[in-house]
């Protein structure tokens, strides 16, 4: 009998396979999970690909004229009207006092709406009184579509600039609000245990921990508020206005110009597109951290 | 020296039933005291960290620090939580920097002791990294460092260790002891591993559930001589640590037969 341990020969080649060099020719086979859904593909070139492909459907069913003129214009002749509009103006302004005014009235409302919303947000969330008191109002007044009380507030505030900008500051100020008293309803309890533990004072708490907390959240419901904002605006000036993005395309309608129609509805495109770009930028710098915590 | 005395709790559980948290516990922690509390979940350890901490008062009893009774949370009292609740919008600094900016304290000057204490936990490397880019252990280190800012008078560390590997979690034990050798803190320390109990506690206490209480009391010195000897595997493989490690597995078990039964 032999007593003396043999080393396993399995041992011997398995250390052989571990110190062995990666053959140099041919390069390993990347493998990993299969996944289920999109994945993670970039969708961009697909989608570049789509936009190019409908333009293309646009100028062949425009310039075959299946579809007369007066409903569908070309492309090229959108960018002439395009062009015209901007050297000469359109319905008494020029292009920038249109578009000026429209986002002067968002931007005010957008404002007063934010500013407003996220402190009464968050002291809804955090009381029981307020939230009681104010969740009668909002209830009732959000779910509404804004054209509904619009001829209230031209009633109330006549036809100029406070009715739509009032306008606009309900519509968006809804969404802020329940955004901001989501955020508080969000924050996880140790958070604040652990601040007070800390030594933070009621203010402290709010200034450092309830609101960046609920910072991502909010970021949303401004997201939200701006898309209700824009849909607003534009109709609130189809019906009330002598400027803007919407009493262009009004004027445009009236006089069956479908070609300044469609540039009207590519302007309303392209800054509401720069709007949510905007607010993307934002999320990444005030909130790179979302989704990771 | 943190004094509890003849602490009750009682909580509205369900169909108005009413739940026995905490059975008139007394303890004292003592100044460079270790005391580890032990037990199955559901025993009351972490309700009695809870009413130390000041976040959850007491039915009855009494608990003072230095003769002054607990009211509330307060900077003279650091928690470390099982979860981190580190601040995702900080960095590493500023998070353990926060109980200073509580305080009022000049940034600079914040700064600078936070340094030293992410130096004390070894992580000096990591001030400026974001959190979510930490490991489970190095969350938990910069959680202590964070707990230590105020300068409190005790650490209340409920389950730090509980969420980690078993091998960071050794490390961790190490590096606590250290701080606390350093520090020379009072510490409250809640587990249900026997031998982390053992190993860190200058007394460990045992807890059963239904109602919440004390069912054994240990002294031990097995912290004060790995922190003067600094072999843990050595204390960890000793005759005599297993046999109190056994003895307290027993009552553990009693104390759960008895419940059961």
């Amino acid at each position: 009998m032999n007593d003396q341990v043999q080393p396993l020969p399995l041992l011997d080649s398995l250390r052989a396979g571990i110190s062995a060099p990666p053959a140099a020719s041919a390069p390993p086979r990347l493998v990993k999970m299969r996944s289920f859904g999109i994945g993670e593909g970039s969708t961009v070139r697909i989608s570049v690909a789509a936009g190019i492909a409908i333009l293309a459907l646009w100028w062949l069913i425009a310039q075959t004229g299946w579809v007369p003129h007066l409903f569908l214009p070309t492309p090229s002749e959108v960018i002439n009207v395009a062009r015209s509009i901007w050297e000469d103006g359109y319905a008494n302004a020029t292009l920038t006092e249109h578009v000026g005014a429209s986002l002067l009235r968002i931007l005010t409302a957008g404002v007063i709406a934010v500013s407003l919303g996220i402190p009464v947000g968050l002291l809804m969330g955090l009381n029981r009184w307020v939230k009681g008191v104010l969740d009668t109002p909002i209830e009732f007044y959000w779910p509404l579509p804004p054209l509904a009380y619009l001829p209230l507030m031209i009633i109330w505030l006549g036809i100029g600039e406070a009715s739509k900008i009032t306008l606009l500051t309900l519509a968006m100020f809804a969404p802020v609000v329940l955004s901001a008293q989501a955020g508080v309803r969000s924050l996880p309890l140790e958070r604040v245990t652990a601040a007070l533990s800390l030594g933070a004072t009621r203010w402290q708490l709010l200034v450092e921990i309830v609101l960046p907390s609920a910072l991502p959240e909010i970021l949303t419901g401004i997201r939200i508020a701006l898309g209700v904002g824009w849909s607003t605006l534009v109709a609130a000036e189809l019906i009330a206005a002598n400027r803007g993005i919407g009493y262009m395309i009004m004027s445009a309608s009236h006089f069956l110009a479908t070609d300044a129609v469609f540039v009207g509805i590519a302007l309303i495109a392209t800054c509401a597109f720069a709007f949510s770009y905007g607010m993307r930028l934002l999320e990444r710098a005030l909130v790179p951290w979302k989704g990771k915590s | 020296m943190l004094k509890v005395e003849n602490a009750s709790v009682f909580f509205a559980g369900r169909d108005k039933q009413v739940v026995h948290a905490l059975d008139r516990v007394s303890l004292e922690i003592p100044e460079r005291g270790f005391v580890v509390a032990l037990g199955t979940s559901g025993c009351g350890k972490s309700t009695l960290l809870n009413a130390m901490a000041g976040f959850l008062p007491l039915s009855e009893g009494s608990i003072t620090l230095d003769g002054k009774p607990v009211s509330g949370p307060g900077a003279e009292r650091g928690v470390v939580f099982q979860k981190d609740s580190l601040l995702p919008w900080k960095s590493v600094l500023d998070n353990v920097a926060l109980g200073l900016k509580f305080a009022g304290l000049p940034r600079n000057e914040s700064r600078d002791r936070a340094q030293e204490l992410l130096r004390l936990v070894g992580l000096q490397d990591f001030a400026k990294a974001a959190p979510y880019e930490l490991s489970g252990g190095m969350r938990q280190r910069v959680g202590l460092a964070r707990a230590l800012a105020p300068d409190p008078k005790i650490l209340l560390m409920d389950e730090p260790f509980g969420a980690l590997d078993s091998m960071t979690r050794e490390q961790m034990q190490e590096l606590l002891v250290s701080v606390w050798v350093r520090t020379g803190k009072q510490v409250f320390f809640i587990t249900h591993s026997i031998e982390e109990a053992l190993f860190l506690g200058t007394e460990v206490i045992v807890m059963s559930p239904r109602p919440g209480r004390i069912v054994a009391r240990f002294e031990t010195d097995f912290v004060r001589r790995f922190a003067a000897e600094g072999d843990a595997r050595a204390i960890k493989t000793e005759p005599a640590f297993a046999q109190l490690r056994e003895e307290i597995r027993a009552i553990v078990h009693q104390s759960e037969d008895l419940v059961t039964s």
